[in-house]
């Protein structure tokens, strides 16, 4: 029945110790689509992406029921690897991360020596990655300096090169903006709208405007009065933002509360 | 026409701290405070022939505290008598402990100095009987004994170490708080009972002779505390956003700490190293009860007595001869410049590495 979509979760339930955090999300990605997640700080958002490529089972505590499928495959499945589900659904996280030790060459290229493969020519896929996350050339002649003489969005870029070198199906963005100024962001929401040709995009955001400039689809999460955060709206862009069907959507789209 | 505003860079001006200003007639309060007590200490001692160390505290502290209150009051009023006083107890404390200390290191250089001479590093101490002239003998062979005991209880010590650092910091295991625990015991344990621990085990019980390996495991339970504890807190520095990056990228966990989180924490590994071994190099008791010692130069760890500096250093301090004293302050000296060598380069590691702050360049 959900087969028809690249990933989508069914009824996803999660836990930290006793606390009951996220209820019943039960959502559907289709290829070449971006949906943007949006809520009030402390809804799930960050912990339901998290639960997409497995990253989430590595807080302490955590725990999880329902299902993630993957192409028709649920990845928590005894059988499949998480390091697997990894490889085929990359992430870029809030904070630049780049690898200290490593140039940004290297740092393009460690997702291949971290999961133990080859590539025939890895001077291609270093430009091909770099020129896919847009900043090829501001690097270009560059590639042997440490990842860290980067500004903070040249490095947020090269963490999406870094995941993009992985040739991932679904891209998992966890606030990827928030830590950076406006011009780095344009750029970044210019290389979501050219990668969403190629792959799945899922992105966590708190800025409004950039949920209705890249995403083809949003849902909404709230988590109310003590209880778990779940889904209160979802569907296209276009709808939840100008005629919301629930009040709470149409009050926090408007900035009234959150 | 328009004007031009100039944009160059002008020099510093000398009085750019305008902060930093003190009243005149305050700086003279102040270095007349500061000079008062100690003349009056000075006097007192003289006159009164009593001794230093008493002077010091009965004396000058006292008058020291009360002018530093005073200079604080006449400065700043009511809220500069507390200043004043604490600055002259910390001033006071970190003089004193820094004279006790460069008192220490100035009497090993001294006394010491004059037992060493280029044969003193290398010759060994066979035919040289303790009121043998200074011209003949030297700490060779202890040098070696060191190297050889504390380079086997290194290599031993560290990979143990890093895997508990690393139990500790990366997993999520049970027993985590009480290793820890243990950990911080055991750097408590007096160094004696880890040398009678290999002493019972293995020479009373018959095992072994004395032997060098058998003070190389009495100095593992000395250096294990200082190397996991110190590379657990290199371990927690390196962010955990980067061991989530790796693992997001497919990496398996093993892959993802060695080839991310041990190279980010590299500078503190190396420093947790030199830390371990420069804990244990001037050990005495445990090797002394496990390696005995020898005046040749013994280069088998595993049979025969071995002497290292610190068993070579006491023993003749125990011979009580003029020129056997001079030997253990030259061993001393030696000890000491290791010592320091070991941690100028825990501080040129430290140092070195790329600096996790990122270089803005535009």
């Amino acid at each position: 029945m959900s087969a028809q979509f690249h990933l989508s979760s069914e009824n996803v339930n999660v836990w930290f110790g006793e606390r009951h955090v996220l209820k019943d999300v039960s959502l559907q990605f289709p290829t070449n689509q971006v949906t943007a997640l949006i809520g009030p700080s402390g809804c799930g958002k960050s912990t339901f992406i998290r639960t997409l490529n497995r990253m989430h089972e590595l807080i302490p505590g955590a725990g999880f029921g329902g299902k993630v499928l993957l192409d028709g495959q649920d990845i928590y499945e005894e059988s499949v690897d998480p390091v697997n589900v990894r490889i085929k659904i990359g992430m870029v996280f809030q904070k630049p991360n780049p690898f200290p030790t490593m140039s940004i060459k290297e740092n393009v290229l460690s997702g291949l020596k971290l999961s133990g493969r080859k590539n025939d020519n890895p001077a291609e896929l270093v430009e091909t990655s770099l020129r896919r996350a847009s900043i090829w050339n501001e690097v270009k002649d560059r590639l042997n300096e440490p990842a860290l003489s980067l500004s903070g969005g040249q490095q947020q870029r090269l963490c999406i090169a870094r995941g993009l070198a992985m040739d991932p199906e679904v891209l998992l963005m966890d606030e990827p903006c928030s830590a950076l100024d406006p011009g780095s962001t344009r750029r970044i929401e210019e290389t979501i709208l050219e990668l969403k040709d190629s792959m799945t995009i899922v992105i966590v955001t708190h800025n409004m405007q950039q949920a209705q400039r890249v995403a083809d689809q949003t849902a909404f999460f709230l988590s109310e009065d003590g209880n778990p955060g779940h889904v209160v709206e979802f569907g296209p862009t276009d709808d939840v933002f100008n005629k919301p069907i629930d009040s709470r959507t149409n009050d926090y789209v408007n900035g009234h509360f959150g | 026409m328009e004007k031009l505003i100039d944009l160059s860079p002008v020099e510093r001006p000398a009085n750019a701290q305008p902060w930093a200003k003190i009243q005149p007639r305050l700086k003279g309060v102040i270095a007349l405070s500061s000079v008062l007590p100690a003349v009056i200490a000075l006097a007192f001692l003289l006159i009164s022939g009593n001794e230093f160390m008493g002077v010091l505290f009965t004396v000058f502290l006292p008058l020291q505290i009360l002018a530093g209150g005073f200079a604080g009051f006449y400065g700043f009023g009511r809220r500069g008598i507390l200043d004043g006083l604490l600055l002259v107890v910390t001033y006071f404390f970190a003089t004193f402990v820094l004279v006790l200390l460069v008192s220490v290191l100035w009497s090993v250089i001294e006394n010491g100095g004059k037992a060493i001479s280029p044969h003193f590093f290398y010759q060994n101490n066979v035919y040289v009987d303790p009121t043998a002239p200074l011209e003949i003998g030297g700490v060779g062979h202890a040098i070696i004994g060191s190297f050889l005991i504390v380079g086997l209880a290194t290599v031993i010590t560290v990979p143990l170490g890093i895997a508990t650092a690393v139990y500790i910091t990366e997993t999520q295991g049970k027993s985590r708080g009480l290793i820890r625990s243990l950990l911080q015991a055991m750097s408590g344990l007096p160094s004696v009972v880890a040398g009678l621990f290999i002493y019972a085990l293995l020479i009373a019980s018959g095992i072994t002779q004395y032997a060098g390996f058998a003070g190389s495991l009495a100095l593992i339970p000395l250096m294990l505390p200082t190397v996991s504890r110190v590379a657990e807190e290199a371990l927690r520095l390196v962010p955990k956003e980067l061991r989530n990056g790796a693992l997001a990228l497919g990496a398996p966990a093993w892959r993802a700490f060695l080839q991310v989180t041990l190279p980010a924490a590299s500078s503190g590994i190396v420093t947790a190293v030199l830390l371990g071994v420069a804990r244990v190099i001037g050990e005495t008791a445990p090797l002394i009860l496990t390696t005995f010692s020898a005046n040749n130069t013994n280069l088998n760890i595993f049979e025969g007595g071995m002497s290292t500096l610190p068993t070579y250093l006491y023993n003749y301090v125990t011979m009580g001869f003029d020129t056997s004293l001079q030997r253990a302050w030259g061993a001393a000296l030696v000890i000491l410049i290791l010592v320091g060598v070991l941690f100028a380069a825990a501080r040129f590691a430290t140092r070195s590495t790329p600096a996790p702050k990122a270089k803005k360049r535009k």
